[in-house]
């Protein structure tokens, strides 16, 4: 008797745990449903439709393709993302040689330095052109086309911008030799260059690869360079800019969408497939190989590194000086004056509060939801087709560019008869959006961490009757600590300078910092953007900072355990 | 004290991946308070069966029944068990006491009691005073018997070990053997421990189920899994044994390469099959004189290396060109007092209790010699009488 009683009673106690763990999962899976997948549908259906909202067929894709000044932009997309990737691979690959393989001098500023464009945000290169080599540039008359306004602009911007996303891919790739190859090489007697075909080159393969699709799909998708240096030139992602804010043809915004996923979800697909074969090729009895020094190769790329740097600098110290200015070229005395914000367009500093407490919220509230999910998606049994779908979905994002994203979300969030209709022009939206928009990254960042962590501390806590959950929060949170922090200034980095998501999104409640800088350079007052956007970038760097010391300091104190 | 019932059953369990069967039919009875080893080559399903046991993997078919309650469905919270990996997988930011008592905190025990209680586990383990420090700073064996202490801690009724020593250098690794022992007797705590170290399981289980492809080849003592391989399988994988494949000719002779020989036994019926028996209970015969052929089977082979193994001699003997080497381990005396030399040609002798001999299990699909090879054999081979006097 006993013995059924207790076989009756007990399925009750499992599923408290069970069904929470089934409702997280499930409540992971409508998040992306609801913030990704139906938007991008609903987006899809939109461009389908003619302007009263009836089923229209391909008219709209045919009228697109028959207007000349419309699909120009495809080849000028394309032709952009180009001349980007040549120029940002070659340099960042010389760039990552000299810094994992070569005895160079001041391999750490150099690579300290590398990284700064990636607290800008990406309109400050495009001002910082105009004050260089514009038509009253400091450098005008070293430019070699007629005027920066245009694809040679766009291509400078987008390199700077862009650089330190190919450098770290290829910095990882050079890092993964292998020196007994190397030994084997020489005690060969193989000449250097054979040694860098047969060796060097095929071990960076995949890196390589892999960092030209990045590149290529960052910059076909990228919208705050072209916007504020393209003049004439139009590229896809202003195309849907203009038909949507311009001439207010949603529809056409959306054909434009579309046609702009479509290159972002093969390259993402193409860089997926190599990702995966990359990470079975390094044996883990791999050497790692500790750089020889050759005096005369060393100072040629120490050269070169201080070049790119020096490029890098240029750019940065342009926007900076440049927002000092009084009034260029007529006044150059130093001044405050552009940074009084609120004499001009784009919200004021009001505009700057709005961003700091959207990327607060956003770090915050996105580094619980993100690590919840990867906890679930990794390290919990029950669900395993739902859990399976919440991996894709997670990776989805990556090949969406910011600007159909937010596009997308106007088609879905202003529908009347969407029930999450009021959060349109609130903070939650361009939150929600943002978020979604840069999750794939921290979603594979905790998922990295997550595996690092025994598989079998799930089973282990289940053996001693402790809930999932105390050990998510007593070993599994604190082990991935670190990562969690790494997340969170991620997010708050990239919301903080990301414009392309949110340009749709906000109300005159809600302006941000980042559309604030576009605003103001739309109106004229290129000092008074260049100083918005330096702004964005100290505060970038303020909490990269603070990252820096919570993860060196407190992390050292209560981690007592990763000392041995 | 010995129920009749025993206190784990497992029946007819299948589990697969895919297409792939990893268990297949398993079927089996633990009393309480056993050690029980499973042990096989790698891949043969070992940690699928520990893991169905726990409930961290679910079966297709088939019931588990744990102290009268059939627990074939439940997740491994509701089930009673304690679990110990080869990755240890200790909480690396946990102190070891707060490992140690992981377990304890829901148990609703009054923090002093729980200290005790990590105490005398601490105590049990031979590492007192060791409470405050991390995982991290202790070496292998002693994570080892942490790990230990903490699927002990809440006095499960059984424990499951994941080849708990195989990521352990070869002295720590008896050491803990001994140990692990000592506290499976002191606790009185039915054990299972998967491994595929043959000596491991022969020195420390109770019993020994040997798995083969998801397959349970046999469940015996060591001294049986060791005395009477029930398939040729087992008789490879448990210590070494001399094993030649032979063709039947009638129910007491067999050819073995070229030669006919007479076994002192009743073969079944069948046309070949396997004749098997362990180096060391083969005796060395200076001459093959006063030996019954009736109780062994006595053979004639060439010494070709005499290999030295501390405590004994292994000798390798060439019985036949087409069958690979017979070994035979001699005690050192034995040796020295025979003296046999490279190249001589030698008796043994092997008592029918030792014999064993495994028919083949698809008859006819082995491939038959053919009959010229013999003509091609060397002379004094192919002449050499095997049976006995
Ligand atoms: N999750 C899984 N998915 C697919 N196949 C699996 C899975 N787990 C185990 N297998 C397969 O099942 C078979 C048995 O695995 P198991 O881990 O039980 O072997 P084992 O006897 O413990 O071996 P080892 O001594 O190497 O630990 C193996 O062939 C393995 O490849
Ligand atoms: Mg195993």
């Amino acid at each position: 008797m006993p013995a059924t009683l207790s076989l009756t009673s007990s399925p009750r106690a499992l599923n408290t745990e069970t069904w929470l763990q089934r409702l997280i999962v499930a409540g992971g899976l409508c998040f992306l449903l609801a913030a990704l997948l139906m938007p991008l549908l609903t987006m899809l259906v939109k461009s389908l439709q003619n302007a009263a909202g009836e089923f229209a067929g391909l008219s709209n894709f045919i009228e697109y393709f028959s207007n000349p000044a419309l699909t120009r932009s495809i080849l000028n997309s394309l032709n952009i993302a180009f001349w980007t990737t040549v120029i940002v691979v070659s340099t960042a690959f010389v760039f990552a040689y000299a810094l994992t393989r070569s005895g160079m001098v001041a391999k750490r500023g150099f690579r300290l330095l590398s990284m700064l464009p990636l607290f800008a945000p990406s309109l400050l290169p495009a001002l910082s052109m105009i004050y260089l080599f514009g038509n009253q540039g400091i450098l005008r008359d070293w430019l070699p086309v007629d005027s920066i306004y245009g694809p040679v602009g766009i291509v400078m911007g987008l390199s700077f911008w862009a650089f330190p996303h190919a450098l770290m891919i290829l910095i990882t790739a050079f890092s993964n030799s292998d020196a007994r190859l190397y030994e084997a090489a020489r005690s060969m007697k193989t000449p250097s260059w054979r040694v860098f075909l047969t060796v060097t080159l095929p071990s960076v393969r995949y890196g390589l690869i892999n960092t030209i699709f990045v590149i290529f799909t960052l910059t076909i998708t990228d919208f705050g360079v072209a916007k504020v240096i393209g003049g004439q030139y139009n590229v896809l992602a202003t195309d849907i800019y203009k038909q949507v804010v311009g001439q207010q043809n949603f529809q056409m915004g959306a054909v434009v969408s579309v046609i702009l996923l479509l290159p972002a979800l093969i390259s993402f697909a193409v860089e997926r497939r190599v990702q995966r074969q990359q990470s079975a090729q390094l044996s883990s009895r791999a050497v790692p190989m500790t750089p020889q020094k050759s005096p005369l190769r060393d100072a040629l790329l120490a050269l070169f590194c201080a070049l790119v740097c020096g490029f890098l600098l240029l750019v940065i110290g342009m926007a900076v000086y440049a927002s000092f200015i009084t009034f260029w070229p007529y006044n150059m005395a130093l001044s405050f004056n552009n940074y009084r914000f609120d004499m001009m367009d784009g919200g004021g500093w009001a505009s700057y509060f709005n961003s700091l407490q959207m990327s607060a919220w956003t770090a915050f509230i996105g580094t619980a939801i993100v690590f919840l999910i990867a906890y679930m998606s990794e390290k919990i049994k029950p669900m395993p087709l739902a859990r399976r779908l919440l991996q894709l979905l997670a990776m989805l994002p990556m090949a969406v560019p910011g600007i159909v994203l937010g596009l997308a979300y106007i088609f879905f969030f202003n529908h009347p008869q969407n029930p999450f209709n009021a959060i349109y022009g609130t903070m939650f939206i361009l939150v929600l959006n943002t978020l979604v928009h840069f999750y794939t990254v921290c979603h594979l960042t905790a998922v990295t961490s997550l595996k690092q962590i025994d598989s079998e501390f799930e089973a282990v806590s289940a053996s001693l009757k402790v809930p999932f959950y105390t050990t998510l929060r007593r070993v599994t949170l604190p082990l991935a600590l670190p990562s969690v922090l790494d997340i969170s200034v991620y997010l708050f980095v990239n919301a903080m300078t990301t414009v392309s998501a949110v340009v749709f999104l906000y109300s005159s409640e809600t302006t941000l910092a980042s559309v604030a800088v576009m605003h103001m350079d739309e109106a004229g007052d290129i000092a008074p953007a260049a100083a918005m956007a330096v702004l964005l970038m100290l505060t970038s760097l303020v909490a990269k900072g603070l990252h820096w010391l919570i993860s060196h300091q407190i992390l050292q104190r209560t981690q007592r355990w990763r000392q041995r | 004290m010995n129920t009749p019932t025993p206190y784990l059953r497992i029946q007819h369990l299948r589990k697969s991946f895919g297409s792939f069967i990893a268990l297949d039919d398993i079927s089996l009875e633990i009393k309480e308070g056993e050690f029980i080893c499973f042990l096989g080559p790698s891949g043969c399903g070992k940690t699928t069966l520990l893991r169905a046991i726990a409930g961290l993997e679910q079966q297709e078919q088939g019931r588990i029944v744990q102290a009268g309650q059939d627990i074939s469905t439940l997740p491994p919270q509701q089930r009673d068990f304690g679990i110990v990996f080869q990755s240890y997988a200790l909480f690396p930011n946990l102190t070891v006491s707060e490992n140690i008592a992981y377990g304890l905190a829901n148990m609703r025990l009054p923090r002093r009691e729980r200290r005790q209680r990590v105490e005398a586990l601490l105590e049990q383990i031979h590492l007192p005073g060791i409470g405050d420090k991390f995982p991290g700073q202790l070496s292998g064996g002693q994570q080892q018997r942490v790990a230990l202490a903490r699927a002990l801690a809440t006095e499960p009724g059984l424990l499951l070990l994941d080849e708990p020593l195989s990521a352990l250098d070869a002295r720590v690794r008896l050491h803990l053997r001994n140990e692990i022992c000592a506290l499976q007797r002191k606790f009185g705590i039915t054990t299972i421990m998967v491994t595929h170290d043959q000596d491991e399981a022969l020195t420390m289980a109770d019993r020994i189920v040997v798995m083969d492809h998801g397959r349970i080849a046999q469940v015996g003592t060591p001294e049986e899994v060791y005395r009477q391989p029930a398939t040729e399988f087992v008789a490879r994988f448990v210590g070494s044994m001399n094993l030649m494949p032979a063709e039947v000719l009638d129910h007491c002779s067999l050819m073995l390469g070229s030669r006919e020989v007479k076994v002192p036994m009743t073969l079944p019926v069948c046309e070949r099959g396997t004749l098997g028996f362990r180096p060391e209970c083969a005796q060395l015969q200076s001459a093959p004189f006063g030996l019954s052929s009736d109780h062994n089977l006595v053979l004639q082979a060439r010494l070709d290396h005499v290999h030295f193994m501390g405590a004994f001699v292994r000798l390798e003997m060439m019985l036949d060109e087409e069958l690979p080497p017979i070994h035979m381990d001699l005690p050192v005396e034995q040796m020295s007092s025979l003296k046999p030399s490279v190249g001589e040609s030698l008796w043994l002798s092997v008592p029918r209790e030792a014999l064993k001999f495994y028919p083949a299990e698809s008859p006819g699909h082995g491939e038959v010699l053919p009959r010229s090879i013999e003509a091609d054999l060397p002379q004094d081979m192919a002449a050499m009488q095997v049976t006995g006097a």
